[in-house]
């Protein structure tokens, strides 16, 4: 039989492993339908919330309450509701911001960082009257990704030009960050009038205005959404975008402007990360304040994961995760459980998605 | 006398594919039995079922007469058996000692490394090896690799050695001096196998020979019985023509690479000096044993390895046009088979109709910036997956890393020739590929040559340069030593290899 | 103004210690081919063990300590099951680790009350009459017990690496793990194994930073410390003793910054609490600056799985 009639990838491992006396096969699959990945995905997803749910009930919460706040009340109080709504949008902006650059093999893990830039850029508009009224706004919007941009370009070309590993040097500029921005609150920037360590309050017309009564936050994300969408799946950038991600030696190799692709798509995820700080900032309290990016950075990887950094499905997971964040919220009020909660639940989810993987990829048989 | 080791009747398949169907083989000790066959005809898995690496399905092993059934390599290690794989398993950053001591571990390091050093130099000399047990493996050539491949099996007391494809990165006499040195280790009382698909290997050194073809074993034979033609017939089925040359009809220089001079990343000098032109309708080969700078000059020619000096020009409306990017060199109207498919032309994980449309999409021709069609990019892809027989394609969104060697090098073909080159470089097209692939790939050669282009083809099988070069240069220490027209004589060709330094 | 030099030195080792001993612990794991992300969480993990089992026994610090580095060992096999046995991308993994563990020691931290109690935990010890001597007594002979110990650690640990029989197969796994598996050493196993026993340092060093630096527990009381840890092991190109030197420029900054302000310099204050993650940024650049194009010292396989006989 000719080799070349068929395929020699999968080549099952070596010798049969024993395991207290059951011999299993390892094998790779040599493909698998998108009904079953889906289906073990959806399956393993709801393994690790049901962990979460176990370790909730544990901590005090009782069983039935679960559902309750989680879905119920989550949904169906116009207040939270809103609330949902409303935290949907800079989640999903952050899940776009890491999908694209982890589409480009780059790991913005600074998100958090890119964020609290994003807020300072446009407070920094605010606060000196740039602009005239009516263009304040999209002054400020363009102002947090510029500043953002500006920081996730360090780390983007020290990579390119030195090799300096992203997934540290982004993580530690968060750190830098954030206490530039203590040290703006706390300093130049602390509101004379109570003396508390925030920026003044925006002006009405520099906040999003309200749209059929929600905020306009959500709006804005999925249109941004849209974009970014018909960015990576319709266009020659796309295109590109999706060989760098699988090789980007074969890439440059074909004559793809690796560098170029790379940069830009570094660059488009700061500026993503930077109007949802904006949006937070305005959205919440309408001013600049000390926490306002705490938890974004995992939720981000989170929902980049989860869609496997398609921009549609990265919706569909942000507004689930803005379920959770708002039900922690509501746990932290009602049962006095921690926030970190809801870090821990993502993290269990993560854990058993990638877990997940491995049975996707492979098949164990077992041999009697 | 009982064989050393007999595999009697062994099965093994991998889901539906049949690797090994009733193969049979024996070794004697004190022989040198050659296993020849073609890439893909069940070698190798008969191989890996000796040393443990492989459980067969059905059959037995037999050593010295009593049956076995191992489970690993550390146990057919300890029964004797020791391979010296193709692709060394040597671990570069450790020195001799500690790469023999790894494999053949004694309880306290400090004393381990002493008495495994003693033994190296011990059966280094008796051997004629020359081998510093404390030099460190990278720095070695890859001669000398090999040869603390054999002193590591032959100091974990192997009776039984495979050698897989030996002589496959050695000149003509490194590849003497092996197979004598393995000859004498044979007299000791050893069996030596030796794993190849090089008829002139088994016809100079082997006792005996068995020719494997799709997983069967086809004959057992004294090789010295049959002439080079009948065992080609035994181990391809049929003879394949050879690709018929017309008389070269050269026009103007396409593409001249001046002075061409690239330094690795640790400092060591790759490439010197490289000077030569290639004509249109012109085929140039470029011959030499791996090693020798061969992959950075492909990579140069790729544009994705920058010179520190020297220039490529490729002749653009008459003019001559320097050349660094991918980008670029394609623009120009050149294109790459490159070595090593997975890292410089396809994407593994991505479909067929993408690893074949990147080609075209900087062009416009499958839709602007803003909007690709993928309808056209299917269609292109389609027609070209027809008109160069790439087989094994069950849909067009299938990863391209499922498909065969043979079947990955003509798409890659497909993409490269779709837009019609002048000037090709492609780097030892058919290794890793089977007579038929190989045939194929020659044959698209040979056309493009007819078409016009200048292809500059760069390969360690001296046999693929002989028979479809029209000019060749030979390759060493990163030189250009000497240059041929053809018909070239083989013996020249082969002295200019090891000569000159 | 001499006496605060004198000062700055002495506090110099208790600031380096978790930075020595996560390093440390990195370096096993990465020399081995895994690439560690957790540190971070580990330490967290490690620093809640010791002030939790401190609180319950009420008091045995150097036991608290102990059980800290097996908690840490017990919680890092969920990262090497993920990693070595089930194939994920070290670096998700890492990253899903470290949240994990954040979360986790939050809502533990809050649920046992172990939240901002404070512990006498482990105090300074003088080997007297050494102690006494002007300038290196104050330096080299009153420090606590696990200061003392990190260069026997050091020691022991570099020496197994080198010069046996099981850091020879380590180092390996670490850069040929073909090699290896042809040698006939279990690959897997000793990549897990591995990540346990970095793991446990790097919990110790956790532990350090609770029990006896600031002797009580708050969220995130590592604040970044297991990140700077994994700059120093690409700083200290996977050799322990310049990890040493590493961790004792790191500690010689955080010593120093209470020290400049009480010296009445003028410094913003949150510049200055930027100052270790900034000049930790700086060694990267230098570091990647000074090897342009230079062969590297990285384990030669590390950050990819092994995988036998899968052919592409």
């Amino acid at each position: 039989m000719s080799e070349d009639a068929i395929s020699t990838i999968p080549v099952p491992s070596a010798p049969k492993r024993r395991l207290r006396g059951i011999r299993f096969n390892l094998e790779v699959r040599r493909d698998i339908s998108s009904w079953w990945q889906a289906a073990y995905l959806a399956g393993f997803i709801a393994l690790g919330i049901g962990i979460s749910a176990i370790i909730l009930i544990w901590a005090g919460v009782p069983a039935g309450d679960l559902v309750d706040q989680f879905l119920v009340e989550t949904l169906t109080d116009s207040d939270n509701l809103r609330s949902v709504l409303f935290q949907g949008a800079p989640f999903i902006l952050v899940g776009l911001s890491a999908s694209v650059a982890f589409r480009a093999r780059f790991w913005n893990l600074g998100l958090e960082g890119q964020m609290i830039w994003g807020g300072i850029g446009a407070t920094f508009i605010s606060i000196h009257h740039i602009g005239p009224e009516a263009f304040r706004l999209p002054i400020m919007i363009f102002a947090a990704a510029a500043c953002a941009m500006a920081w996730v370009a360090i780390a983007g070309q020290l990579k390119l030009k030195l090799a300096v590993n992203e997934i540290i040097s982004t993580l530690l500029m968060n750190y830098v960050a954030l206490n530039f921005l203590y040290h703006l609150l706390y300093g130049p920037w602390r509101d004379a009038t109570d003396g508390f360590p925030h920026s003044p309050k925006y002006a009405d017309f520099e906040r999003l205005p309200d749209v059929f009564g929600f905020s306009g936050a959500l709006p804005l994300a999925l249109i941004v959404a849209l974009v970014i969408w018909w960015l990576v799946s319709f266009t020659r950038f796309g295109f590109y975008m999706k060989f760098v991600q699988a090789s980007d030696k074969v890439a440059g190799a074909v004559g793809i402007p690796v560098a170029r692709i790379t940069l830009i798509s570094v660059l488009l995820s700061g500026a993503l990360a930077g109007i949802a700080g904006f949006v937070v900032a305005s959205g919440q309290e309408g001013r600049l304040i000390q926490n306002f990016s705490d938890g974004y950075l995992f939720s981000g990887i989170l929902i980049a994961f989860l869609s496997r950094n398609n921009p549609i499905v990265a919706v569909i997971v942000a507004m689930l995760v803005s379920m959770l964040f708002i039900s922690g919220q509501s746990l932290q009020v009602f049962y006095q459980i921690p926030f970190a909660m809801v870090q821990l639940v993502q993290a269990i989810v993560v854990i058993c998605v990638a877990a997940s993987e491995f049975l996707i990829r492979h098949r164990i048989h077992i041999v009697r | 006398m009982t064989p050393a080791l007999d595999l009697v009747d062994i099965r093994k398949t991998f889901d539906s594919f049949v690797a090994l169907d009733d193969a049979r083989f024996s070794a004697y000790s004190g022989e040198v039995h050659a296993l020849l066959g073609e890439n893909g005809a069940g070698k190798s898995s008969l191989m890996n079922v000796a040393c443990g690496l492989y459980t067969p399905d059905a059959g037995q092993m037999l050593l010295y007469g009593a049956e076995v059934s191992l489970s690993g390599p550390s146990e057919a290690s300890a029964r004797g058996i020791g391979m010296v794989h193709q692709h060394f398993k040597l671990v570069k950053p450790f020195t001799v000692a500690e790469n023999i001591l790894l494999a053949n571990p004694r309880r306290n390091f400090g004393k381990g490394i002493r008495e495994i050093s003693d033994e190296i130099r011990k059966r280094s000399d008796a051997l004629g090896f020359n081998i510093d047990p404390t030099r460190r493996v990278g720095e070695l050539s890859v001669a000398e690799q090999q040869r603390t491949e054999i002193l590591k099996v032959l100091v974990g007391g192997a009776r039984i050695l495979i050698l897989d494809e030996p002589t496959a990165v050695l000149t003509d006499q490194e590849a003497e001096t092996l197979l004598t040195t393995v000859r004498g280790i044979a007299a000791e009382g050893a069996a030596i196998i030796l794993v190849t698909h090089k008829l002139a290997d088994v016809k100079k050194f082997a006792d005996r020979v068995t020719v494997m073809r799709g997983g069967k074993t086809v004959a057992t034979i004294d090789p010295s019985t049959k002439t080079t033609d009948e065992l080609t017939e035994l181990t391809v089925g049929a003879n394949l023509p050879l690709p018929a040359r017309t008389p070269g009809q050269f026009g103007r220089r396409r593409i001249e690479v001046i002075n061409l001079r690239c330094t690795r990343a640790d400092g060591h000098v790759a490439l010197e000096d490289a000077s030569f032109h290639v004509r249109a309708g012109e085929i140039y080969g470029i011959a030499g044993v791996s090693g020798n700078g061969q992959s950075e000059l492909a990579e140069a020619l790729m544009g994705v390895r920058t010179p520190e000096s020297g220039l490529i020009q490729i002749e653009d409306a008459g003019e001559a046009v320097s050349a660094a990017s991918p980008a670029r060199m394609r623009a120009l109207g050149a294109a790459f088979i490159p070595a090593d498919r997975y890292s410089y032309a396809l994407a593994g994980s991505l479909s067929i109709t993408e690893n074949f449309a990147v080609g075209g999409v900087g062009s416009g021709r499958y839709g602007s910036w803003s909007r690709l069609r993928q309808s056209a990019m299917k269609r292109d892809a389609e027609a070209a997956i027809a008109a160069f027989d790439v087989q094994g394609v069950r849909t067009l969104s299938q990863k391209a890393a499922l498909l065969s060697g043979g079947n990955a090098q003509k798409l890659v073909i497909a993409r490269e020739f779709s837009r019609s080159p002048n000037v090709i470089v492609a780097h030892s097209p058919s290794r890793g590929l089977d007579a038929r692939a190989t045939a194929a790939v020659h044959s698209r050669l040979m056309s493009a040559r007819e078409s016009g282009a200048a292809v500059i083809l760069i390969s360690e099988d001296l046999d693929e340069v002989l028979a479809l070069s029209d000019r060749i240069g030979v390759m060493t220490h990163g030189r250009l030593v000497a240059e041929f027209d053809a018909p070239a004589d083989r013996q020249q060709v082969g002295r200019a290899m090891v000569g000159h330094v | 103004m001499y006496e605060l030099f004198i000062n700055w030195i002495a506090n110099t080792p208790g600031y380096a210690a978790p930075y020595a001993l996560a390093a440390l612990g990195l370096i096993l794991c990465e020399r081995a081919g895994v690439l560690n992300l957790t540190a971070e969480g580990i330490m967290l993990v490690g620093a809640l063990s010791g002030i939790g089992a401190t609180l319950i026994m009420g008091g045995y610090p150097p036991v608290a300590i102990i059980i800290a580095m097996i908690m840490a060992a017990l919680v890092s096999m969920l990262f090497a099951t993920m990693t070595v046995l089930l194939r994920v991308n070290q670096v998700i993994a890492g990253l899903a680790m470290v949240f994990f563990c954040q979360g986790l020691t939050a809502l533990l931290g809050n649920l046992f009350e172990w939240k901002n109690q404070p512990i006498t935990g482990i105090g300074r010890i003088d080997i007297w009459p050494l102690s006494e001597i002007p300038v290196v007594g104050h330096i080299f002979f009153s420090q606590d017990m696990i200061v003392f110990l990190i260069v026997p650690i050091f020691y022991l640990v570099n020496r197994m690496l080198t010069r046996s029989m099981v850091g020879l197969r380590l180092r390996a796994v670490g850069e040929s793990p073909e090699a290896s598996d042809a040698a006939g050493i279990n690959v897997t196993a000793y990549r897990f194994l591995t990540v346990m026993a970095g793991s446990a340092l790097v919990g110790l060093a956790g532990a350090y930073i609770s029990v006896a630096s600031t002797k009580i527990w708050v969220d995130n009381v590592t604040a970044g410390r297991g990140w700077i840890a994994l700059a120093l092991v690409i700083f200290a190109r996977w050799r322990p003793w310049r990890a040493l030197l590493g961790a004792l420029l790191f500690g010689a900054i955080e010593s120093a910054m209470p020290r400049i302000a009480a010296a009445g310099i003028k410094v913003p204050q949150y510049f200055m609490l930027m100052l270790p993650y900034v000049v930790t940024l700086g060694v990267m650049i230098w570091v990647a600056w000074s090897k342009r194009g230079g062969a590297t010292d990285e384990p030669g396989a590390l950050g990819q799985p092994h995988v036998r006989e899968e052919r592409r």
